[in-house]
């Protein structure tokens, strides 16, 4: 294919088309960055400069003291804490849960799977919007577990379960099943197959579930809003700060916003850039699959 | 035809051990497997179907959030929905929200994938560049076009003054006539590069020979596009028309964080009208949790009945073209 490509010659004509098309590419490249930029860069800007605005998206002067004032004194030491918790924990749980159904799912026969298959797949499709929080906040507040992070990141591990379970599930379907007869006759147990042959194999999608899932936690906001309402000490970045800007000084805290802002999304673009192959590629498996 | 051998019969009566073999295989692991299917099924219970459920114990009660003040009041939630123009508005501004999201992202979601197509120098950086947006947390997002459409000193009318496209800050947030287009201006930013990239994907599916063919029959990039490109994609296309439509209606998070509704209830979507009822918090919050699990039926309908109208559509477009 590349090498056929390469062969192409262009009319001058075309080539000026070409380099037009280019040009587009480049100035919405630019447009699409720019929030970002204008973001990280304002967090080095001095409150005094970002409340005078202006079209300047450079500083004038380079400061870091935001970062330190929005790690000390607004708490983004802990939040930060909290939404590494929030996003490994729902990670952990994903990879577990949805790969032992997936595997389930795709080498047992039992009575009801074709039901609770359907079953999984009707709530993917059915959305009443934030309601449902309620009765798990009430579940966690009777349960006496939601003075910790725990209960949100359990629920959103659940809430967002099926769609793993079917990329695994599809994935397990593409594996031979004479590799699990073979290690069932060299004495493995159904665990054990799963375990030794199954896991090793499921590399790929577990890479693309390890981070959407990563993702999924780390961007949670309403849930962790809902959940931390009365507990400042377990909210994850999202909410901290938000909840700096719907405070009543809020306008006069812009630089420690600013810096906390490009804090929630450094981590997540950084993983973004490193692995954005699993990202995409995820994104589409999971169309097609599911 | 009656004198013959039950075909059925004759393997197992023939090679007994394979199958034997076969069977003890396939029931071994009955008790592992319901134990590493249970996890999954526990949250399946706690996190989808009973929430379901616990909706519909409380449409017909007037309950606030304090257990001991839950009464029935049998069917005047419905009577408050039917007269309830707060609720009736929000479901327009959803409309008209959706409407707006698709008219601006499928088409530019199109337009990118094909220049992405077209395997210009750096195809795949912009591809990547394109798709960041998608990783941020709405949230996050709601607030950084907070801070570039503040009316005093946000970086947007900053640079519309320094070029001297406006005279006077323009009022993205407050004022009724702009707040949807800055809605929605953030809303495509947040999400086109999700629907490009199923756009891309699909295009590099359709094969090379189409386009050579098109090329040697003499038609130009816009006549491919429309006669080649397009008819083929028509797949994805239909599959992402339903995502994306279904996701508009769904959004929320972001216009919560952006405008929260306002001004007034100029961009008060439904589950965020909704979101307010169940988790209000502030001077006017008298919270109807029970009025707010009807209405969420109802929005989780209207979602429904807008997704299988686009269905019916779907297909009568299949018939005709």
């Amino acid at each position: 294919m590349a090498k056929n490509k390469a062969q192409i010659v262009y009319s001058p004509k075309q080539k000026a088309i070409r380099v037009l098309l280019w040009l587009l590419l480049v100035i919405f490249a630019v447009i699409v960055i720019f929030p970002v930029l204008y973001i990280i860069l304002g967090s080095f800007k001095g409150n005094q400069e970002l409340l005078l605005g202006g079209s300047n998206i450079f500083p004038q002067q380079w400061i870091t003291q935001n970062y330190v004032d929005a790690w000390n004194q607004a708490n983004f030491a802990v939040y930060t804490k909290n939404s590494l918790l929030l996003s490994v924990g729902v990670m952990v749980i994903s990879l577990i849960v949805s790969s032992m159904a997936g595997y389930v799912f795709s080498r047992k026969t039992f009575r009801g799977k074709e039901l609770i298959y359907g079953i999984f797949t009707a709530f993917m499709f059915i959305n009443v919007g934030s309601v449902s929080l309620r009765p798990l906040y009430e579940l966690a507040t009777g349960l006496k577990i939601n003075t910790s992070l725990w209960p949100v990141v359990l629920f959103s591990a659940g809430g967002g379960q099926a769609t793993y379970i079917f990329l695994c599930r599809g994935y397990v379907n593409s594996v031979p099943k004479e590799l699990d007869e073979a290690a069932r006759i060299d004495g493995c147990s159904f665990f054990q197959t799963y375990y030794r042959v199954i896991i090793p194999m499921l590399k790929p999608v577990m890479a693309t579930i390890a981070i959407l899932s990563f993702r999924q936690g780390w961007n949670e906001y309403i849930m962790p809003r809902v959940f931390t309402m009365t507990n400042e000490n377990l909210r994850p970045l999202t909410v901290g700060g938000n909840m700096l800007k719907n405070a009543g000084d809020g306008a006069a805290a812009w630089n420690i916003m600013f810096a906390g802002a490009t804090i929630a999304i450094i981590p997540i673009l950084v993983v973004f850039v490193c692995f954005s192959r699993y990202f995409m590629g995820g994104l589409t498996s999971g169309a097609v699959k599911g | 035809m009656s004198n013959y051998v039950n075909p059925q019969l004759a393997p197992t009566t023939r090679t007994p051990r394979p199958a034997n073999k076969k069977m003890r295989l396939k029931e071994s692991g009955g008790v592992a497997s319901w134990v590493m299917l249970s996890p999954a099924l526990i949250f399946l219970a706690v996190c989808s179907i009973y929430p379901f459920v616990w909706i519909f114990r409380y449409i017909l009660f007037n309950y606030d959030g304090i257990p001991a003040h839950t009464r029935y009041t049998g069917l005047r939630n419905l009577t408050t929905m039917l007269s309830d123009a707060k609720f009736w508005n929000s479901v327009g501004v959803t409309f008209e929200y959706a409407a707006l999201k698709l008219l601006f992202i499928i088409p530019l979601a199109l337009i990118m994938a094909v220049l992405l197509n077209q395997k210009l120098k750096g195809s795949s950086f912009f591809r990547g560049a394109y798709f960041m947006p998608t990783v941020i947390s709405s949230s996050i997002s709601g607030m950084i076009f907070t801070f570039i459409f503040a009316t005093g000193n946000g970086i947007l009318n900053g640079i519309l003054s320094s070029v001297g496209m406006i005279s006077k800050p323009v009022g993205w947030l407050t004022d009724t006539g702009v707040v949807m287009g800055a809605v929605i201006i953030m809303s495509v930013w947040a999400g086109f590069g999700n629907y490009m990239l199923y756009f891309v994907t699909g295009m590099t599916s359709i094969s090379e020979d189409v386009y050579e063919a098109s090329r040697i029959d003499g038609a130009n990039g816009v006549q491919t596009f429309f006669r080649v490109t397009l008819p083929m994609l028509s797949p994805v296309l239909k599959v992402v028309l339903m995502l994306a439509i279904t996701g508009a209606f769904k959004d929320y998070e972001a216009i919560m964080v952006l405008t929260n509704g306002g001004p007034g209830t100029r961009t008060n979507v439904m589950f965020l009208y909704i979101y307010n009822l169940i988790f209000g918090t502030g001077a006017n919050a008298a919270r109807q949790i029970g009025y707010g699990a009807l209405l969420s039926l109802v929005a989780a309908v209207i979602v429904g009945a807008v997704t299988i109208i686009y269905n019916l559509v779907a297909k009568k477009l299949d018939d005709v073209v």
